[in-house]
C-alpha cells in the first residue's frame, strides 16, 4: 500500500557539535521551564516555530534518545554518586515531545517511534498511516550524540546534533519528491537520513512524497 | 478514517514475576499470592520492593521462545505477513549497564544492543516479519503499540500485527525511580490511603491481534489518547488528560460509561498518580460506578510492558467473566469508589484498561467480548 503527503513545510537544523543561534529564550521565556529542555527538547521548539505548527498531532522520533541525560544516571550509578531527578525525567525517549506539548499547551496524540537506524522512515510511516484521518499532522526527529566520550560508539557520523520537521497532510496528487535508499547524505544519523533527504530538498514546486508500507 | 473493521485478540503470552505464563499470571492475580520481593542490590543503601522475574533462562531467550509461543497457537506459519510493534521505556539499557559498569567505558557496546530498537533487532534474528516499528512513551509504551495495532488493522493496512511489550530491571529505571522519591520498600497499596509508592518490575507481554477472528478472541473495541500538557513527571491533579484519554477510547468504543463493568487502572501507588486517576474516573463515571483494580500490587509497574501486560489480564477478565480483586487495599482512598477486594464471577461486557506516563502521555483501551 502507499500513501502519499503533502509537505505543508519543512525544516532541518545540523552541526557538527552543537547546533548555535536558537531562539529558545524567546520561544521559552520562562527561565525555570527552560533550563530544564534538553537538547533534543530546544531542537523540536525551534523547529516547530519556523514550520508554525502550533496544534495538533505529533509524531516524534529518535532512534537513540537523550544520550546525555542516559549517559549522566550510568555514570552516577557507576560513580555511587546518586541518580540527578532531572536527568531521569528527562532520560525517556518522549522527553521532547513532552516539554514541546507542555509549552504549547498542546494535548493532542504525542508518539514517539524509536526504529534504531530506520527511525525517520518509520516515523513517515507510521504519519502517513496517522494522516489517513485528514488532519495536519508534525512529524519531527532529532539526534544528539553529543556527549563526552561519544567517539568510543560513534567512528562515523560528522553532525553529532541534527534535527528534521515535516509538517505534513495526505494528498491524493502525485509524487515529485523522492527519498530512496541509495541517495540519502552518508553524513548525517542513518536514523534522520530519509526525512532529512526530503527537508533538504523540499520546494514549493517539489512538496509531493510517497510512503509506501 | 472510520471503518467499521473489528480488532480480535486472538491470542497471547506473557511472563512476568506473578507467573511463568498468562495463566499462572491471573491466577497469582485472583488468590492474591505474593510475587515482589525485597531487593537491596539495585539501590544503593536502601531496599526496595521490586517484581523480579523468576527464571534462569536469559532475558532475550525468553522473549524469543514467548514469541514462538504466540505463533504455534496461531493460524499463521511464520510471520512474513505480520507487522512488529514493539513498546519499551528502556530497550536494551540492561545490556548496556552491564558492560559500562564493568568497562567504565562506551567502547564494547553494541550500538544496535543498545536503543529500543534492541528489542525488535533481537526478534529479527530469529523471525522475519513483514516490517517492524518500535514505540517509546514511557510507560504507555505498549499500551500506543497495542493502539496503532488496532490502528492500522481497522485501516485495512494490515491483516496480523504482533505487539511486544517489554522491559527489563535496570538500575537506570529502579535508581531513577528512587531519586524521584515514589518507590516503596514493600509491595505497593495502590489506592490505600497509606500507600507509600510503587515497585518497578519487568514483563515481557505478547498479544497477536488480527482482522478475522478465533475461538476465545477478544474485541480491541475502542482506543483513546490525550496529553496532559502540564507537567514532566507530575500528572494533572484533577486527571483532566485522563478523563480525555478514557473518554476517547469510549467514544472510538461507540459505548458510554454505562457499559464499563471493569476498570483496569493504571494504579501505580503513588500519592499523585492514584489521586488524579481517581479524580479523572470520577470525571467520567458520575453515576454508574464500575469495579476499579490495580493488579500492580501483584505484577509491579512493569512500565514500558504495562499496557500489553494488563491487555492480558482484561482479556482474561472479560474470558473468565471475573472481576480480580484489589491486594493490599485496607483503607481506600475515596470510599464512593467500587474497589473489589475478593475475585469474584460476574458478567463482564467491557473493561476499560489505563496507562499514564512520564510527559503526561495518556492511553486508555477498551475490550470486549468478540461476536
Amino acid at each position: 500500500m502507499k500513501i502519499n503527503l503533502e509537505i505543508i513545510d519543512a525544516a532541518f537544523l545540523c552541526d557538527a557539535e552543537q547546533i548555535d543561534n536558537l531562539k529558545t529564550k524567546e520561544l521559552v521565556p520562562k527561565m525555570v521551564f527552560r533550563r530544564r529542555l534538553t537538547r533534543a527538547s530546544k531542537l523540536l521548539i525551534e523547529l516547530m516555530s519556523t514550520v508554525g505548527f502550533k496544534e495538533g498531532r505529533i509524531i516524534y522520533g529518535t532512534g537513540y534518545g537523550e544520550l546525555l541525560s542516559t549517559s549522566n544516571i550510568l555514570k552516577a550509578i557507576s560513580d555511587n554518586s546518586g541518580v540527578s531527578p532531572t536527568d531521569f525525567q528527562n532520560s525517556v525517549y518522549n522527553t521532547a515531545v513532552s516539554y514541546a506539548s507542555i509549552l504549547s499547551k498542546n494535548t493532542s496524540e504525542m508518539l514517539t517511534v524509536s526504529s534504531g537506524d530506520e527511525t525517520s522512515l518509520k516515523v513517515l510511516k507510521v504519519g502517513a498511516i496517522k494522516a489517513l484521518d485528514l488532519d495536519e499532522i508534525l512529524l519531527v526527529v532529532t539526534e544528539t550524540f553529543n556527549i563526552d566520550n561519544i567517539d568510543e560508539v560513534n567512528s562515523c557520523k560528522n553532525l553529532l546534533e541534527s534535527a528534521v520537521a515535516l509538517r505534513v497532510k495526505v494528498t491524493k496528487k502525485e509524487a515529485n519528491l523522492f527519498y530512496e535508499e541509495g541517495n540519502l547524505d552518508v553524513n548525517v544519523p542513518k536514523s534522520i537520513s530519509h526525512m532529512f533527504k526530503i527537508a533538504k530538498e523540499f520546494t514549493p514546486n517539489k512538496n509531493i512524497i510517497e510512503v509506501n508500507l | 478514517m472510520k471503518t467499521n473493521k473489528k480488532v480480535y485478540i486472538n491470542n497471547f503470552d506473557s511472563i512476568s514475576c506473578a507467573g511463568a505464563d498468562s495463566n499462572e499470571l491471573f491466577d497469582s492475580i485472583c488468590q492474591k499470592k505474593d510475587t515482589i520481593s525485597i531487593d537491596s542490590h539495585y539501590v544503593e543503601d536502601r531496599s526496595v520492593a521490586i517484581g523480579k522475574i523468576d527464571s534462569d533462562i536469559e532475558f532475550n531467550e525468553l522473549l524469543l521462545k514467548k514469541c514462538e509461543n504466540v505463533l504455534k497457537a496461531s493460524n499463521l506459519e511464520d510471520f512474513s505477513n505480520t507487522l512488529l510493534v514493539i513498546g519499551s521505556s528502556v530497550g536494551g539499557m540492561s545490556e548496556t549497564e552491564k558492560i559500562f559498569f564493568q568497562d567504565k567505558t562506551y567502547q564494547n557496546i553494541d550500538y544496535k544492543k543498545h536503543p529500543i530498537d534492541a528489542i525488535a533487532y533481537c526478534l529479527k534474528q530469529k523471525f522475519s516479519f513483514y516490517d517492524d516499528v518500535s514505540f517509546s512513551t514511557a510507560c504507555t509504551s505498549s499500551a500506543n503499540a497495542l493502539g496503532y495495532a488496532k490502528e492500522v488493522i481497522q485501516k485495512k493496512i494490515y491483516k496480523n500485527v504482533l505487539v511486544v511489550g517489554v522491559d527489563s530491571l535496570s538500575y537506570t529505571t529502579v535508581c531513577g525511580f528512587s531519586a524521584l522519591s515514589v518507590l516503596s520498600s514493600n509491595p505497593c497499596t495502590p489506592f490505600d490511603k497509606n500507600r507509600e509508592g510503587m515497585n518497578v518490575s519487568e514483563a515481557i507481554a505478547i498479544l497477536l491481534l488480527q482482522d478475522e477472528k478465533r475461538e476465545n478472541a477478544i474485541e480491541l473495541c475502542g482506543v483513546g489518547y490525550s496529553s496532559d500538557a502540564h507537567h514532566m513527571t507530575q500528572p494533572h491533579p484533577q486527571g483532566l488528560g485522563a478523563s480525555n484519554a478514557m473518554q476517547n477510547a469510549l467514544d472510538d468504543a461507540k459505548i458510554t460509561p454505562t457499559d464499563i463493568t471493569y476498570i483496569n487502572a493504571h494504579g501505580t501507588g503513588t500519592q499523585a498518580n492514584d489521586s488524579a486517576e481517581l479524580n479523572a474516573i470520577f470525571n467520567l463515571f458520575k453515576t454508574h460506578k464500575p469495579y476499579i483494580g490495580s493488579t500492580k500490587s501483584i505484577t509491579g509497574h512493569t512500565l514500558g510492558a504495562a499496557g500489553a501486560l494488563e491487555a492480558i489480564i482484561s482479556c482474561l477478565v472479560l474470558l473468565e467473566q471475573t472481576i480480580v480483586p484489589n491486594k493490599n487495599l485496607y483503607e481506600v482512598e475515596e470510599d464512593a469508589a467500587n474497589f473489589p477486594q475478593e475475585t469474584m464471577k460476574e458478567k463482564v461486557s467491557f473493561v476499560l484498561s489505563n496507562s499514564f506516563a512520564f510527559g503526561g502521555n495518556n492511553t486508555s483501551l477498551v475490550f470486549g467480548l468478540a461476536k
